[in-house]
């Protein structure tokens, strides 16, 4: 494809997008007077000042965070906990673990909404954050789990043995050994669980009620039922809500890849 | 030795015990519930046996669940990844701006269904993109309330779906096709093949493996696709838009009926299986002729 046609394809792909960003910038009245779709002449941050004082989208992002940054944290170190002691010391009954825990790619997150609801319930849970970073940081253990142990299958045991003759303990070899050589695999599955987990909508939604607990992509449902007209403002929260996400892809996007490819890719 | 033993269980059991509650006992108590009439109300829990199951397969809104879900499905095993590959074929360029083009094109996967959502309920609204562009084309008499409109509904939201879903194909399938040697099809060229033959015998094959992974993910994802549908018709007009995962979630939290709830997610777990399966079998079948 040549240069002209590739620049035309890729900007016609993503009107969409280009239609949200510029919308966030229109004024109201000339969304109102020419629609959402005309080009514009005038800009304007007004829609981010007021989803900033108008709405409660600073706590949007806020909770947001404080859901998936946990869940990211505590899905990979758990995988690369579980691949790196399934590689490298080999218990009995390591591949029933290893099936059961690669299993779980499979299940629906309906099949578990059913009973999960129950259980946090029941535990006092229901409309925190609690729910959001326990099931994530459960269910990535999964994708986690295959991609650690697949990298680590690739690290000779002759690494691991030598340092065990040296008298070096396993916690010792994982965290200044293992874990060290492991930077790209990691990378790949932080940059994965980051966008997976800030984009998830369904967990959120079924284990939070108030406002206080939303999470951005909730956040933004509601908004849109508030502000049914104001198109200026829900470009505004839309584009707040995927910029952490889309940066992170950006910056990481090698990684992004290699995730996908390595966590599909059978053990 | 013994040492090491403690250092395997200090690995294991804290992540296990996490998933052993969260992931694990749900969903074996999820089959337990499928057979029972519990509800979240409270009350007594009775055995019903296959019950839900008759129920769910004699409903006719639930057949109609399982019908669209299937259709979508099967359609989004063959369009997305199709025009992600031929998109794939002609991208496949590694000069610099190329680079640059390419990731701005891959941006969508990084968005999340709630925002796709949100951004073509504009596009197919009465005054939105796609009417504005059938009417600039002379094309008013198809110009329609995309969204509202039963018997469009269902295809609108699936090629928004679709609009994310092809850049996860071209993804792999650029990553695919930069491991195939390209002296292999210049070879085959040479040898008098043209361009669609080369393509079919030679490249095509060597893709097997990513075009097992591109249609198990991206057939999974149909199967889980709640955020997207919800965010642009929640199930509607009527139901016609209600696939299995916004039945399931429309049952459990707005009828409180857990045992049905569960016998339907079964269901859905059962097709994942039996598509996901078929897929990785025909990826096994495929590179055993390589």
């Amino acid at each position: 494809m040549g240069r002209a046609a590739l620049l035309i394809f890729v900007i016609i792909y993503l009107i969409p997008i280009l239609g949200v960003v510029l919308t966030s910038f229109k004024t109201n009245a000339e969304i109102a007077a020419r629609g959402i779709w005309a080009p514009t002449g005038s800009l304007t941050v007004d829609n981010y000042l007021s989803i900033w004082r108008e709405t409660n989208t600073p706590r949007y992002l806020l909770n947001s965070l404080l859901s998936t940054v946990p869940a990211v944290v505590l899905s990979i170190a758990g995988g690369a906990s579980i691949g790196y002691a399934l590689s490298k010391l080999r218990p009995r009954g390591g591949a029933v673990i290893f099936a059961a825990v690669i299993a779980g790619l499979f299940v629906p997150p309906q099949v578990l909404l059913v009973p999960l609801f129950t259980l946090f319930r029941s535990w006092g849970m229901i409309d925190t954050l609690w729910p959001i970073i326990l099931v994530h940081s459960a269910v990535g253990l999964s994708i986690c789990t295959l991609v650690m142990r697949n990298f680590f299958d690739q690290i000779p045991d002759s690494l691991r043995d030598a340092a065990a003759v040296d008298g070096a303990h396993d916690g010792f070899i994982f965290t200044r050994v293992m874990l060290p050589l492991a930077r790209p695999a990691l990378a790949a599955l932080a940059t994965l669980q980051f966008v997976f987990i800030w984009n998830d909508f369904l967990y959120p939604l079924a284990f939070t009620q108030s406002d206080g607990v939303r999470t951005v992509m909730l956040g933004l449902l509601a908004v849109q039922g508030q502000f049914t007209v104001a198109y200026g403002v829900q470009g505004a929260l839309a584009v707040a809500a995927s910029a952490p996400t889309v940066l992170v892809f950006l910056i990481f996007q090698k990684h992004f890849v290699r995730g996908l490819m390595a966590g599909s890719v059978k053990g | 030795m013994r040492k090491s033993r403690l250092w395997t269980a200090l690995f294991l059991v804290p992540p296990l015990i996490l998933f052993a509650v969260v992931v694990a006992y749900p969903a074996v108590s999820a089959l337990r519930l499928s057979f029972t009439d519990s509800n979240l109300l409270g009350g007594a829990v009775n055995w019903v046996g296959w019950d839900n199951f008759a129920d769910a397969l004699g409903d006719k809104n639930v057949r109609h669940s399982i019908r669209i879900t299937l259709i979508w499905t099967v359609a989004g095993a063959v369009f997305p990844p199709a025009i992600g590959l031929a998109l794939a074929h002609l991208l496949q360029s590694s000069s610099r701006f190329s680079v640059v083009m390419k990731s701005a094109l891959f941006t969508p996967l990084a968005v999340s269904l709630v925002v796709v959502g949100q951004v073509w309920i504009w596009i197919y609204q009465p005054d939105g993109l796609a009417n504005t562009v059938l009417g600039g084309m002379g094309l008013e008499g198809w110009q329609q309330a995309w969204l509202a409109n039963r018997s469009t509904a269902l295809w609108a939201v699936f090629i928004a779906w679709s609009w994310q879903q092809i850049v996860l194909a071209l993804i792999l399938y650029l990553a695919g096709l930069s491991t195939v040697p390209a002296e292999l099809a210049e070879a085959a060229r040479v040898d008098g093949g043209n361009r669609w033959q080369v393509f079919r015998k030679v490249t095509f094959p060597l893709l097997a493996p990513v075009t097992t992974v591109v249609l198990s993910l991206v057939s999974i994802n149909s199967l889980r696709n709640f955020d997207l549908v919800f965010a642009m018709t929640e199930g509607g007009p009527v139901r016609e838009t209600e696939t299995l995962p916004l039945l399931v979630f429309r049952v459990l939290l707005r009828e409180l009926q857990q045992g049905e709830a569960a016998a339907i997610a079964m269901l859905l777990f059962l097709i994942t299986l039996a598509v996901v399966g078929m897929f990785t079998w025909w990826g096994r079948s495929k590179s055993r002729v390589l």
